[in-house]
């Protein structure tokens, strides 16, 4: 699942260490979802969404899986 | 988080273990049978439980005076990847017990080892692959 979760970070002036600090998450953690290479739970990606007091949609982008 | 006192007791029964382990290596003479290597396992448990309980107080004991580290170890620990991570280490780890310990019991039955002892293994494997099947159910219900 791609996300702007680093565009926003950046946008807000806020390091990994800084979001990861406020979203009690260790910094790999917020490194790896910025990369698309862990999707979060839900809990976390409303935590990231309130955070950045925006939708859960507006940072996280889903796409259908391709058929097979 | 278990309690201190926890920690205490643990250190005092690996010191006790420690201390009959160490006592039986000195006072029997000739031992015969489960005592040639009860006060060698005693010792190796007194030392292992020894170390744990005092490792976690001593740690405890450092963090106290560090709130930001102890906020750091705690977020750490409960970090979801994190979680995620070990829990899936777990999976894959067991998922290559199962044929390494079914090749083993293969490898012993034909090494003609004593009948106990490959007994006790199956009982474990099964054991094992019995409690996997018991937490999937579980699990099946509370999900």
């Amino acid at each position: 699942m791609k996300n702007r979760l680093e565009e926003i970070r950046k946008a807000r002036g806020l390091t990994q260490e800084d979001l990861a600090d406020a979203l009690e998450v260790s910094r790999q953690t917020i490194g790896s979802l910025e990369n698309g290479r862990y999707n979060p739970s839900i809990l976390l990606a409303f935590k990231i969404a309130r955070f950045f007091d925006m939708s859960i949609e507006d940072i996280f982008i889903y796409e259908e899986e391709k058929a097979l | 988080m278990k309690k201190n006192s926890t920690y205490y007791v643990l250190t005092i029964i690996g010191l006790i273990l420690l201390a009959a382990g160490l006592y039986l290596i000195k006072n029997s003479a000739e031992p015969q049978g489960v005592m040639i290597a009860l006060p060698y396992i005693l010792v190796g448990l007194g030392c292992g439980v020894f170390g744990h309980g005092t490792g976690e107080l001593i740690s405890r004991r450092a963090l106290k005076n560090s709130p930001d580290l102890a906020k750091k170890i705690m977020i750490e620990q409960n970090d979801e990847r994190n979680i995620a991570l070990v829990n899936r280490a777990k999976g894959k780890a067991y998922d290559l017990m199962v044929p390494v310990f079914g090749s083993l019991m293969i490898a012993f039955a034909l090494m003609g080892v004593d009948l106990i002892a490959l007994l006790l293994l199956v009982a474990a494997y099964l054991f094992i692959c019995g409690s996997s099947v018991y937490y999937r159910i579980r699990y099946e219900k509370e999900m």
